[in-house]
């Protein structure tokens, strides 16, 4: 996957093209989708209404797994949200690429660090503020840190920067590497003729297929671990 | 060169964390203004009425059983009730039967005993009627054995002081 990217500068920021336009195309496609689901809500669910309950109820199920109901209302929202991006995210790539030359301007967002890696920040960063505003500064400090006993402060220090690495680099991986398999077998299509076209599209069509398996179970892996890391600072242990 | 990873020789293109914390804040806040609100607060909704059709369910369940306690107690008394009715009703009867069987047999007693009473007051009216014919056909007889006897023998006085008594009662008509 060796290909190039658009970098512009604006203000002095560097953007790259490719993983902006497929973000906003996944966060587009989540809201059109969500957003048609839930015309129309009624008492009695009927039709796309049933689809969208189950969707929230799996996601609050995540939720619920974690912590218990009165704390974790809150994160609801934002394990649903989460979750439909990310599943979005991790499926675009494997629906449409779109290239012009060697820069592709859509493929999977989340086959980008700093895309897994932006949205563990914000969910872990938000974790923290509201340990913070629950227990206080030093109640937050006391619970994340400090318990079970102080000596663990360095490891629990750590654990931190480690948690947020392995929970974002795990979900990059998995689908980058889903995306260079797809690529690899595509060159290997081409490479000799109709000799290799031929076991190349049973093969394409089985990795697709395991693809969009990995897709699903790594963004509910995500949704999961982002939540028990969440209620370690949300609750006390 | 490979810009899918995190460093490369232009650096770490920051503006997509930028764009990334921008774009899923407004997406969450979208989704939450257009959509969340209105199905998880209906789903909340849902949920609160299905607990409160539960307990009412349960309530309800509550009363019946005892209103069907009720009535089957108020059969049970009303059982009793009937049976004491029948029982009532067999001894008026039998009361009643006893007083009407006394009346008749007193009313029948009198009867007989204005019968009786009748009977011997015909009985004497019988024989002083008897008694006042023997008494005529005895006179009778006499006048006729007496004639007969004036007759045989020619009382001719008896006869002729009869006679004349006829005469003088005659005159004095």
């Amino acid at each position: 996957m060796n290909e190039e990217a658009l970098v512009l500068k604006l203000f002095g920021i560097p953007f790259n093209v490719g993983n902006i336009l497929s973000g906003l195309v996944a966060a587009l496609v989540v809201f059109a989708f969500i957003f048609w689901l839930s015309r129309d809500v009624k008492m009695k669910p009927t039709g796309k209404q049933n689809y969208l309950e189950f969707l929230i109820d799996f996601t609050n199920g995540i939720v619920k797994s974690a912590m218990p109901d009165e704390i974790g209302r809150q994160f609801r929202l934002l394990a649903f949200t989460l979750f439909m991006f990310i599943f979005v995210s991790n499926q675009l790539g494997l629906m449409i690429e779109f290239a012009i030359g060697d820069i592709h301007y859509i493929k999977s967002p989340t086959a980008s660090p700093l895309t897994t890696l932006t949205l563990a920040f914000i969910v872990l960063t938000m974790a923290h503020f509201v340990g913070a505003k629950k227990f206080g500064l030093w109640g937050y400090v006391k619970n994340s840190f400090l318990s079970p006993m102080p000596m663990m402060a360095p490891i629990s220090m750590i654990e931190q920067f480690t948690n947020f690495l392995t929970v974002a680099l795990r979900l990059f991986g998995n689908i980058f590497s889903g995306e260079v398999l797809l690529t690899t077998i595509g060159h290997f299509a081409k490479s000799k003729g109709i000799w290799t076209t031929i076991p190349a599209i049973p093969l394409e069509m089985i990795w697709q297929g395991f693809s969009l398996f990995i897709g699903t179970i790594q963004a509910y892996v995500f949704v999961t671990l982002i939540m028990v890391y969440v209620s370690e600072k949300v609750e006390v242990e | 060169m490979n810009s899918t990873f995190l460093l490369d020789a232009q650096g770490v293109q920051w503006g997509d964390f930028l764009f990334y914390l921008v774009t899923f804040l407004l997406l969450i806040a979208a989704i939450k203004h257009f959509a969340w609100d209105s199905i998880a607060g209906m789903m909340d909704k849902r949920a609160e009425k299905i607990a409160d059709d539960i307990d009412s369910a349960e309530r309800n369940r509550i009363k019946a059983a005892e209103l069907a306690e009720q009535r089957e107690a108020a059969l049970k008394d009303s059982h009793i009730e009937a049976s004491q009715i029948v029982d009532r009703a067999k001894k008026n009867g039998e009361e009643q039967k006893a007083t009407i069987l006394a009346s008749a047999n007193s009313e029948a007693t009198a009867l007989k005993e204005r019968a009786r009473k009748d009977i011997e007051q015909e009985r004497q009216d019988a024989l002083e009627g008897v008694k006042n014919d023997v008494a005529e056909l005895s006179i009778e007889i006499a006048s006729k054995v007496i004639q007969k006897e004036l007759n045989a023998s020619g009382h001719e006085t008896l006869v002729d002081s009869y006679i004349e008594g006829l005469g003088k009662h005659n005159e004095t008509r």
